[in-house]
């Protein structure tokens, strides 16, 4: 140390990363003590204690007034085989439900309908536990009822137009067989299309996140992140309703159901937002609006019932007029509908947000 | 006068976790028996089983058996919980625990009213982050402060009614994790880092960075949600002890605002430091503002507490550089069960004395090459001399450096034998304590006559206290908190220097009747600093003296459960320090009850950090 006029360039040399980066002496001083520096060897410095010697360090550091280098973007998430998988599981148990249930006839049919309405639960729950769609711990205590909505809802899909119908000529006289062509027929092609629909959703939330993140690197300020994430948001949301109809479509044709594609688009477009609302946090607000569409649907139907008691027959008016509009399908278009429309309001105001979109998994 | 503050309200509420089943035991107080309700507050540590510093905890819980103990622990991950407790001494009457690692969104701070109260005070905090400050980057140095106080006393003003503003705020509401995570937070954290007349690097930040801040915050802000600051909690206590510093102590913090509960904070290693290291990865503004939060947040801690017991001259250096007052500041040595050290400690002879030994974890920072050269150059003066290496690798790194230093070891020292016939082996032996060789801890000490420690970089070196315990002539760096430790009972070198530690260490082989005499030294020096009983008897001090100078605020009752008039003394209602800091230990300030019946000698004031100076 003798031999040098200054001891402390030396010292600054040799931890000059620690030096340049520090936003105050006192992390100088703490790298500084990490590395082994001690009072004593502060002394050698002429300084009373590492804390001082760290402030001369820190001040004789030249700090150029351009900026750092912009923080590297994110590495993006890979979509991984197994999420794809995944993610097509549930459309294919229900092919294959589907599949089932023509090829059986007569007391067979039920057992077919119950395992495949089993299997496709099982298999949406398999779909939606990881990958793009699966919620992260801290939400998933909060979904519980919304699950149970959901499933009320895609129960309706199958069934409900066929009660409605059936209830409005004066029945059902009894429990639906299985067969679209019955008095109480079953509507396979919505709730197929949806579940296919699993694949695109994982997809579009998966591109969501990822060019959500990616521009949040980018932009400079909250406004700026909320000005390019709209686009964004109503892009994928775009997306998915066009790979909706196609799917509503091909299986309208394939199973020969003309009907239902409004109903399966609305129902989809709500469950969708729905879900990537609670993705990114969000729970009340679809849980409550699955809730009161939900609701809306059951009370349609007690109308209907309700009005066969005398004197109560006017009940039964808003319903009728639903449907004179637009058949039985009126009623769950128009309500997953406007639920659908409120979701996506309240997802263009919340999702466009720089703060839905927290990395969880950055270091500090 | 009867301020005894020992007959509250019985309350039990039904905590999710309660004391162990068949460990209850009514407690049976004595008139003029001084008896204190201590709340123990951790964070990741006691009760649980992989906790840190949860050795110390349970010493000091199990030591003071006349005191009740609640415990407050924060929990750090779902591991950890699951991991479950260790066995609670019949003292601790409950103990209450909240993760520290995960937070529901408990929609508090919904209303409109709350929104704004929210805003402002998170608005408050974060431009006082974002002003250059005392430690902070282009805010002249402190000493520059010191004349004219005001600026440094505005700035910290307003952290503190920020910080208590989203306190109170999270008390009315029932909890701020919603809000702190929420657009509102990010976008006051915006406006300030915008402001004219912020820091540099804040200005810098960017919206992933002001993400990371609030994210941050909403995390070491989690204490603030927590439902313990009722009668029912941290009121019922005499006063809160925080096991260390951030979460556990800004728990502290609040009950002291919310009850008036007094405040003892103890430190081994100092938060402040392990964040300035944790955060070395992430980018400057991130850096800058978190560095400010957790640098207010300490200097308002220390400013609050009734005492500060750093453990040793490190910490308190820090801790005063934060700003603590230095009469509050008390070192408290950590204690050290010193029991299993006594056999080989009162038999110093039975050493072989012509073997060194190094214990302790391998890892890059004890630096056993230096070690290894050093050795080498003790062989070429001292042929017959041998060196033991006891312990086992810390993690990945650790594996990989133990097989770097064993190649280094047969490289440098061939294996050798006494003759032709015999079978050679190195001088260089490494062992793991529990082997056949090194059964115990304690063995390992045993068999040496000389104790080397050769790190580049140490806290407090606790196995340097247990050679002291063991009467070992010590050969150390002088690293951390090694000479503070040491005193002047055994040699100390310069790190990376492995010239001076073979010197040094021959000085001691070739001398057995020093070697000896600085063992007694260092054991009888250890025996009286670093043994449990004077760790505890010095807190059972420390927690009178805080008790008597606090005043009851409750409601006290008498034996048939009305309240008693006059119970508190007219004095305890002024406000401020009524008596000198000087006079009061003469006077009589304290109530003989405090004084009464010492357990153990009533703390003299411990030997403050004397061996560094």
């Amino acid at each position: 140390m003798s031999g040098l006029a200054d001891p402390v360039k030396v010292l600054m040399h040799r931890h000059r990363e620690l030096c340049e980066r520090a936003v105050d002496p006192l992390e100088i001083a703490a790298g500084l003590e990490a590395h082994g520096v001690t009072d004593r060897t502060a002394a050698r410095f002429r300084h009373r204690d590492v804390f001082s010697l760290a402030e001369e360090m820190y001040a004789r550091v030249p700090r150029d007034a351009e900026t750092p280098a912009g923080t590297a973007a994110p590495a993006p998430v890979r979509a991984r085989a197994d999420w794809a998988l995944l993610a097509l599981l549930p459309g294919a148990l229900c092919t294959a439900a589907v599949a089932g249930l023509h090829l059986t006839h007569g007391q067979q049919r039920p057992i077919a309908a119950a395992v495949g309405a089993l299997a496709v639960a099982l298999g949406l729950r398999a779909a939606l536990a990881r990958g793009p769609l699966g919620l992260k711990d801290h939400i998933r205590s909060g979904s519980r009822a919304t699950g149970l909505w959901t499933c009320w809802l895609a129960a309706y899909a199958l069934l409900g137009d066929g009660l409605l119908r059936a209830a409005l000529a004066g029945g059902p006289d009894r429990l639906p067989t299985g067969a679209s062509d019955g008095p109480w027929p079953l509507a396979a092609a919505p709730v197929l299309a949806l579940t296919l629909s699993c694949a695109p959703a994982a997809w579009c939330a998966h591109l969501f996140a990822g060019r959500a993140r990616r521009k949040l690197t980018a932009s400079r300020s909250l406004e700026d992140f909320t000005a390019s994430a709209t686009p964004l948001l109503l892009g994928t949301f775009a997306l998915y309703l066009c790979s909706l109809t196609a799917l509503s479509a091909l299986c309208g044709t394939v199973l020969d159901e003309p009907a239902g594609h409004a109903q399966a688009i609305a129902l989809g477009a709500l469950l969708f937002l729905a879900r990537l609302l609670t993705l990114h946090g969000f729970t009340r607000a679809p849980a409550l609006v699955l809730a009161a569409t939900a609701t809306a649907q059951a009370t349609a139907l007690a109308t209907v019932f309700a009005a066969r008691l005398p004197g109560w027959d006017l009940l039964i008016t808003p319903v009728k007029t639903v449907v004179g509009m637009g058949g039985p399908a009126g009623v769950p278009t128009a309500t997953c509908g406007a639920a659908a429309l409120v979701l996506l309001v309240h997802a263009t105001r919340r999702l466009t947000r720089a703060s839905a979109h927290t990395p969880t998994d950055q270091p500090w | 006068m009867d301020n005894r503050p020992s007959r509250h309200r019985p309350v039990r509420i039904p905590s999710s976790r309660c004391e162990p089943p068949g460990q209850r035991r009514l407690l049976i107080r004595e008139i003029g028996g001084a008896f204190v309700r201590i709340g123990l507050l951790t964070e990741g540590g006691y009760p649980y089983v992989s906790g840190e510093a949860r050795l110390w905890c349970d010493r000091l819980v199990r030591g003071l058996g006349q005191h009740e103990f609640d415990i407050y622990a924060l929990s750090r991950s779902e591991r950890q919980e699951d991991e479950g407790w260790v066995p609670l001494p019949p003292q601790v009457r409950r103990v209450r625990t909240a993760p520290l690692w995960t937070a529901e969104d408990d929609g508090g701070g919904r209303g409109r009213a709350a929104r704004r109260r929210f805003a402002e005070c998170y608005g408050e905090l974060a431009a006082v982050l974002c002003t250059a400050g005392p430690y902070g980057g282009s805010g002249p140095p402190l000493e520059l402060w010191a004349g004219t106080a005001d600026p440094l006393a505005t700035e910290a003003d307003r952290f503190r009614s920020a910080l208590y503003g989203l306190a109170e705020l999270a008390r009315d509401e029932g909890g701020l994790v919603g809000a702190l995570r929420s657009e509102a937070a990010v976008n006051a954290l915006e406006r300030a880092c915008r402001a004219p007349g912020t820091l540099r690097a804040a200005r810098e930040a960017r919206v992933p960075q002001l993400l990371a801040v609030a994210a941050h915050l909403e995390r070491a802000l989690r204490p603030l949600s927590l439902d313990w600051y009722g009668d029912d909690g941290l009121g019922s206590v005499d006063l809160c002890h925080a096991a260390s510093g951030g979460p556990a102590a800004l728990t502290g913090l609040l009950a002291h605002h919310f009850l008036g509960v007094p405040l003892l904070v103890t430190e081994y290693g100092v938060q402040l430091r392990t964040h300035y290291l944790a955060a070395a990865e992430s980018s400057p503004a991130v850096r800058a503002l978190l560095a400010a939060f957790h640098g207010r947040l300490a200097t308002e801690i220390y400013d609050r507490a009734a005492l500060i017991t750093p453990g040793n001259a490190h910490a308190r250096r820090w801790q005063e550089r934060c700003g603590a007052d230095r009469a509050k500041l008390r070192t408290v040595y950590p204690g050290m069960d010193a029991s299993h050290f006594t056999e080989v400690g009162e038999s110093p002879r039975s050493a072989d004395p012509d073997t060194l030994v190094w214990v302790g974890r391998v890892e890059p920072a004890k630096d056993l090459v230096s070690l290894l050269h050093a050795f080498a150059d003790v062989r070429k003066e001292e042929p017959k001399t041998r060196l033991r290496i006891v312990g086992a690798p810390a993690g990945p790194e650790g594996t990989a450096y133990l097989g770097h230093c064993k190649a280094l070891a047969a490289q440098l020292f061939p294996d050798e034998a006494d003759g032709l016939h015999e079978v050679g082996d190195n001088p260089v032996s490494f062992m793991e304590i529990g082997g056949p060789e090194v059964p115990t801890l304690a063995d390992a000490y045993a068999t040496g006559a000389v104790t080397v420690l050769s790190s580049v970089v140490e806290g407090f070196p606790i196995s340097l206290v247990e050679a002291m315990f063991c009467g070992r002539g010590t050969v150390s760096t002088d690293v951390g908190a090694v000479v503070e430790v040491i005193g002047g009972t055994g040699l100390v070198v310069p790190p990376r220097n492995p010239r001076a530690l073979a010197e040094a260490c021959l000085a001691l082989l070739r001398d057995p009747e020093r070697r000896e005499r600085l063992g007694a030294a260092a054991r009888a020096r250890a025996l009286e600093l670093f043994a449990v009983e004077q760790n505890t008897a010095a807190f059972h001090g420390i927690y009178l003296e805080i008790v008597s100078h606090s005043p009851v605020r409750r409601v006290v009752l008498d034996a048939t459960g009305e309240p008693l008039p006059f119970a508190a003394p007219a004095e305890a209602h002024v406000p401020g320090r009524w008596t000198e800091p000087a006079a009061r230990a003469v006077t009589g300030g304290i109530p003989g009850w405090a004084t009464a019946e010492p357990p153990f000698r009533t703390a003299d004031p411990v030997p403050a950090a004397e061996g560094a100076r």
